[in-house]
């Protein structure tokens, strides 16, 4: 999804799907490989998959949200708090009438925040730090006192709702089946794919789809349509869009609040995931910071963003499910990824680039040789290592909204 | 020019993809999930230990009630407080206990409850206050406030404290109140590698840290002396230091659904909250789980998913601060035992819904040999 502007222009621009569409290919080869000569069959199996997209659809919630409201130009350190205020609000609608109610209950409440939020930064123009920390210092204690209120008298609970009705899981039939016929045989790649491809087409709930289809849907509303590109602007120059008449005030009221809702979508996300009884204070342990970091991981686009948390899902997935064995599995694919890019940019005479790679592969080979097992607490925060190092890598090409955090006043371009 | 050379590289990686798609892993159909890596055939299992001659099982007499109607108890709860349906709840249980009991005043009580996440300094400040309004004995519940009542009891070297789950602090004034989880542990490790049907059974503690490795490793040891061959599935959330282990149900969830997809088909949690998706995952797989703590079966919020726990792992944190109250009331701490231990009930597991009814012959086998010392449990993980 990244458009680079700045590429050669000697050279034809390749179509983003292609690109898209060859970087996942390569990534799946390279499990592949890395399954078949590691015996880490777990990195390829429809269960890592499934974990992997449950453990990735809060984070991809709040990460969305965190992109609505900063490509409005407001930074958004309140998704960790909307999206506690999310978790209690689908419990308690939740409970009462089922699941529906509660991804709707989630939203509103996280709307509710993301207004508090709005209201803050753009009409009183507190700053954007501040007001986010607040908010999510606000949301741990106005669930704390609400869910005494009225969640102690049903659960006996005071940290604890009562049970909250669950979705029901479904999968693509006849497909799913036959793919976990392919992935029994295990037959080198295909059966690879058909793990991959399986956990993603079984055990779905109605979340998961929305989940998904909010990743283009956002990509469509905010860049191809004039009301996306209105948002956007205030993001990068209010002033210039207010010279043109767009409403600047209302265009980011409107951004705040959406991503309040989504980082609410994600609260329920959590609180009907399968596993769940219900709303459980603490229960996001950091989920909507982690969602920030997908975000920028994701250079503020949506493509990105559902990489990065794809990211932090698929290793935190396979981490738990198979521990550090499997973990350790990874750094040969990380050897394997190192080596490609090494050879694809020797190809293109990028030899700085191309030096870096192979030495780094050269080092977590180095790595992989040398140990058995990722200790686990490595192992526990691998996601975090990944995505640190990505950023470390790749913060040069990072491009956050132009004006994004700044102070803006109704008329001050004048 | 260019067009064409995609093709040719196309066609390439394609036909080697079919090479490679032809070909069979070694390991053929027995890889991925259901029944991968079992051993059921092979699970032979020990006999019971023989009861121990001279009756030596029977459990230590029980202190006589003191009257405590002198005393003014503080108790400083962790995290959570009254109604978390886990040890600070045992906790009261046990004041409650004494309250009915031992004659001591309900008003000549106070509870104070610590917040999420709060620095040593509050922990402190609230020791200090039930010291200063002049409550005598206080009991502070969990291993938090170690190092707060370390400062205050240095302090106040005339007050009399406890701590639940913590031996750390060595004061004259203050008395561990210190469970052997690894002796309860290890009798749900014998219930679990009895009533398993795979030869494989799971672990899934909260955050690993020496707490928790104590019951994982009863939990193994018991499991072993039953099948020497038997498979234990050990997994953590979070390591140490990052508490949200203990209250993340969806890692729950994804951790017990990989141990039951390898083949485990009875689970132990020691993982606090997070065993709610312990719990879903094994109702979902239609296998069977051991609670920790209180009698998990009996908890309201866990209505749903009772059918599946066949025991728990009881610590009786409620026994042990009655006893507290009970030797402070009398003025003998000397009379409390060092540890609470299966010999003085502090901990145990529980019977309820009747699932372990059929071996209860074996586990108080089991019970009487750690009582009589024949079998010693060991407190950290040997692998």
């Amino acid at each position: 999804m990244s458009a680079a502007p700045q590429s050669d222009p000697r050279r034809p621009r390749i179509p983003t799907w292609v690109r898209v569409v060859s970087v996942v290919a390569a990534g799946v080869v390279i499990l592949s490989v890395t399954a078949t000569l590691t015996g880490q069959y777990q990195l390829t199996s429809r269960g890592t998959t499934q974990a992997a997209v449950l453990l990735l659809l809060p984070i991809l919630f709040a990460g969305l949200g965190g992109l609505w409201s900063e490509r409005a130009g407001v930074i958004n350190i309140g998704l960790e708090g909307m999206m506690i205020l999310g978790t209690w609000g689908a419990a308690w609608a939740g409970y009462q009438w089922g699941p529906w109610a509660a991804v709707l209950g989630g939203i509103v409440l996280g709307a509710l925040g993301g207004l508090l939020h709005a209201v803050a930064t753009v009409t009183f123009n507190v700053n954007h730090i501040v007001s986010g920390v607040a908010i999510t210092l606000l949301g741990m204690g106005v669930t704390k006192y609400l869910s005494t209120l009225l969640f102690e008298p049903i659960s006996q609970n005071p940290r604890q709702s009562p049970r909250v009705e669950a979705f029901n899981t479904f999968s693509v039939q006849p497909v799913a089946d036959s793919l976990a016929s392919v992935e029994s045989q295990q037959r080198v790649l295909l059966s690879d794919v058909a793990g991959l491809l399986g956990g993603l087409l079984s055990g779905l709930t109605p979340l998961v789809i929305i989940g998904f289809a909010l990743v283009p849907i956002s990509y469509l509303v905010l860049w191809r349509t004039r009301f996306g590109l209105r948002l956007r602007s205030c993001g990068e120059n209010p002033v210039a869009a207010e010279s043109l008449g767009v409403k600047v005030v209302t265009y980011k009221y409107v951004g705040v609040v959406i991503s309040g809702a989504l980082a609410g979508l994600g609260g329920a996300a959590l609180t009907l995931n399968p596993g769940q009884l219900g709303y459980l204070e603490g229960q996001t342990g950091g989920r909507g910071y982690i969602g920030l970091a997908a975000m920028i991981f994701g250079n503020w686009r949506p493509g990105g963003l559902l990489a990065g948390s794809a990211l932090f899902g698929y290793v935190d997935g396979v981490q738990l499910r198979a521990g550090g064995e499997a973990v350790h599995g990874l750094l040969y694919g990380a050897t394997i990824l190192a080596v490609g890019l090494a050879v694809v940019w020797v190809a293109r005479r990028r030899w700085r680039a191309a030096l870096i790679a192979a030495v780094a592969g050269a080092v977590v080979y180095g790595v992989y040789y040398s140990i058995d097992t990722v200790p686990r607490e490595f192992a526990a925060y691998a996601p975090q290592l990944v995505t640190l190092l990505v950023l470390a890598v790749a913060s040069q090409r990072l491009r956050p909204p132009a004006a994004i955090g700044l102070e803006y006043r109704r008329g001050e371009g004048d | 020019m260019r067009i064409r050379r995609g093709f040719v590289l196309a066609a390439a990686v394609l036909t080697s993809a079919l090479v490679v798609v032809g070909c069979a892993r070694d390991t053929g159909t027995t890889q991925p999930a259901g029944g991968g890596g079992t051993n059921a055939g092979a699970c032979a299992r020990n006999s019971a230990p023989p009861a121990p001659a001279g009756g030596a099982a029977s459990a230590a007499p029980a202190q006589p009630n003191a009257d405590a109607s002198g005393l003014k108890v503080g108790v400083a709860f962790d995290i959570g407080g009254r109604g978390d349906a886990s040890f600070n709840d045992a906790a009261g249980a046990g004041l409650d206990r004494a309250i009915s009991q031992l004659g001591l005043a309900k008003a000549n009580t106070k509870e104070l409850t610590a917040g999420p996440n709060e620095s040593e300094d509050a922990a402190a400040t609230r020791l200090r206050q039930l010291v200063s309004d002049g409550y005598n004995p206080i009991i502070a519940v969990g291993f938090k406030y170690a190092t707060a009542l370390k400062t205050v009891a240095t302090e106040s070297p005339n007050t009399k404290f406890a701590i639940v789950d913590d031996s750390s602090v060595d004061l004259p004034n203050v008395t561990p109140l210190v469970f052997a989880e690894e002796q309860g542990s290890f009798l749900v490790g014998v219930a679990a590698a009895l009533k398993t049907q795979t030869c494989k059974i799971g672990f899934v503690g909260g955050v690993e840290q020496p707490l928790i490795q104590k019951f994982q490793a009863g939990y193994v040891q018991g499991a072993k002396a039953v099948a020497p061959n038997i498979q234990v599935d050990v997994d953590y959330l979070t390591p140490a230091g990052d508490f949200t282990g203990f209250s993340d149900p969806a890692k729950g969830q994804v951790v017990a659904t990989g141990q039951l997809d390898s083949g485990a088909d009875v689970i132990y949690h020691a993982a606090g909250a997070s065993g709610q998706g312990v719990f879903q995952a094994v109702k979902a797989a239609g296998k069977s789980a051991i609670g920790v703590d209180s009698d998990q079966y009996n908890i309201p919020g866990l209505a749903d998913v009772k059918d599946v726990i066949i025991t728990s792992m009881l610590k009786r944190v409620d026994v042990a601060v009655f006893d507290y109250l009970n030797a402070a009331a009398a003025g003998n701490l000397s009379t409390l035992p060092k540890t609470f231990d299966l010999k003085v009930d502090g901990v145990g597991y529980a019977t309820s819904g009747g699932k372990v009814d059929d071996i209860a012959a074996q586990l108080d086998a089991y019970k009487a040999a750690i009582i009589s010392g024949a079998i010693k449990v060991g407190t950290a993980p040997t692998s």
